[in-house]
């Protein structure tokens, strides 16, 4: 009987520690929705001039990419290596298998923001140093991300 | 009577060969055929960003996209294929092959020792092209670092590898002629066309392909099974992208950015990489052109699994 319940016990251990690493895939796909919130509603349409320049949008639209910036390093612990996420993509497992190719792609992200933050001003200075994150996005999800099939 | 019939039966095979080998006649475009012209570099540069050749020619895993030495391995379901290098080192790379070489590798589909291509090479669409930008791009393509090295052959397994049997591909699946205006259209909205269609070879991963590898015209555009393997290629018709302005296209040509703020991964990138250099007049005219596409139902994507 007790061999059956620390059995039933273990099972139920691993059980909770996958939920947990599944937990984790999905907040990765929140913080990334909220990133693409924030380039494809607020930065995207006033690069394109669908929108007034608006200081207030830009700083909280940025605040939230830095976040992103401050949570990538911790986001792709090797827990979650191989998890496939609900939609369209997963993390690629080329992330762990290259780590230092993927740190400096997220780097690359980081900078990106705080160039970005420090020279963002108004319009012009947006159109100037906008692109620069797109880049980097696309930079990492080029090699670092997969398409669920 | 049985010797007739062995007799009628040599014939018919050796009929049969002659016809195979005169279908299968690789094409050139004779030097002769081309008349004198004084090539224009910057429409050589707008065409090498246009056809994407870095995408694949460039040697992998560095940053320079003018490095075009080769190496890539494209996996598909007839073996893989190791991009040559086309940069201008004479021995390893195109250094040595003259301007009708040159337009009928793009344009034929046949390299200078005379031997068809494989059609990893775009040259169903490239075919579509204009002479003229092709010869721009030789001469563009000319100016360039030569790159030392030559690269692997293909691995491709028999029967593929028969590079006669490719001239039936050819017979089935090009027409070798060039883009024809559609009048009744705006010049931009060609001008879209002919990138999209010829140079820009989107259709090539953007469609479904029959068991032979050729494009279904009927579903040009609407997306099919990644032919590299994993994951899906997105259907571009308005089928799927009817909430794209045409803006949004030529914003996504130029950032890889969409309308949702998510970005262009995987092989897509490096198209933006290329279509991100060219003017903003082309990529608003290839947004044009896209936005016009008619709706189309793609292949049925596969069942996501169910969630446990």
């Amino acid at each position: 009987m007790k061999r059956v319940l620390v059995v039933a016990g273990a099972l139920l251990l691993s059980v909770g520690a996958v939920m947990a690493q599944q937990d984790v895939v999905k907040k990765d796909q929140d913080v990334m929705k909220a990133t693409g919130r924030a380039l494809g509603g607020v930065l995207s349409p006033m690069f394109k001039g669908e929108k007034p320049y608006d200081q207030a949008a830009v700083d909280g639209a940025i605040k939230t990419l830095e976040d992103t910036a401050k949570n990538l390093p911790t986001m792709f612990p090797a827990s979650t290596k191989g998890l496939k996420a609900d939609g369209d993509y997963s993390a690629s497992p080329k992330i762990w298998e290259d780590k230092a190719g993927f740190d400096a792609k997220i780097a690359d992200f980081a900078k990106a923001v705080s160039d970005a933050k420090a020279k963002i001003k108004d319009a012009d200075t947006l159109k100037a140093n906008f692109p620069g994150i797109g880049k980097a996005c696309g930079g990492c999800h080029e090699t670092y991300r997969v398409k669920n099939s | 009577m049985l010797k007739r019939l062995f007799l009628l039966a040599v014939l018919a095979a050796v009929a049969g060969l002659g016809i195979f080998w005169w279908l299968t006649i690789p094409a050139v475009v004779a030097a002769s055929s081309l008349p004198a012209y004084t090539p224009n570099l910057a429409n050589g540069l707008t065409a090498f960003n246009a056809g994407g050749c870095s995408s694949c020619h460039a040697v992998p895993n560095q940053p320079d996209r003018l490095k075009l030495g080769g190496g890539l391995p494209i996996p598909s379901p007839f073996g893989t294929f190791n991009v040559p290098n086309i940069s201008p080192d004479p021995s390893d790379g195109i250094g040595r092959w003259s301007e009708a070489d040159f337009v009928t590798a793009v344009i034929k589909g046949t390299s200078p020792s005379g031997f068809h291509y494989f059609p990893a090479f775009p040259y169903a669409s490239y075919e579509h092209a204009k002479v003229e930008d092709i010869r721009d791009l030789f001469a563009y393509l000319k100016t360039l670092a030569p790159v030392a090295g030559k690269t692997r052959d293909h691995d491709v397994p028999f029967p593929f590898n028969i590079r006669r049997n490719v001239g039936v591909w050819k017979f089935l699946f090009t027409d070798g002629k060039p883009f024809t205006p559609d009048t009744s259209k705006s010049a931009q909205w060609n001008r879209g066309a002919y990138l999209v269609n010829s140079l820009g070879h989107c259709a090539e991963c953007h469609s479904p392909r029959n068991f032979l590898g050729g494009i279904i015209d009927a579903q040009r555009f609407a997306g099919g099974p990644n032919p590299e393997g994993e994951g899906w290629v997105p259907n571009i018709t308005q089928k799927r992208m009817s909430d794209w302005s045409a803006k949004d296209f030529a914003y996504f040509l130029e950032s890889g950015m969409t309308p949702e703020g998510d970005t262009a991964g995987g092989s897509m990138a490096r198209v933006i990489r290329n279509t991100s250099q060219l003017s903003p007049e082309d990529r608003t005219a290839m947004a044009e052109y896209l936005k016009s596409l008619p709706p189309v139902e793609g292949p049925p994507r596969p069942k996501k699994p169910e969630k446990s």
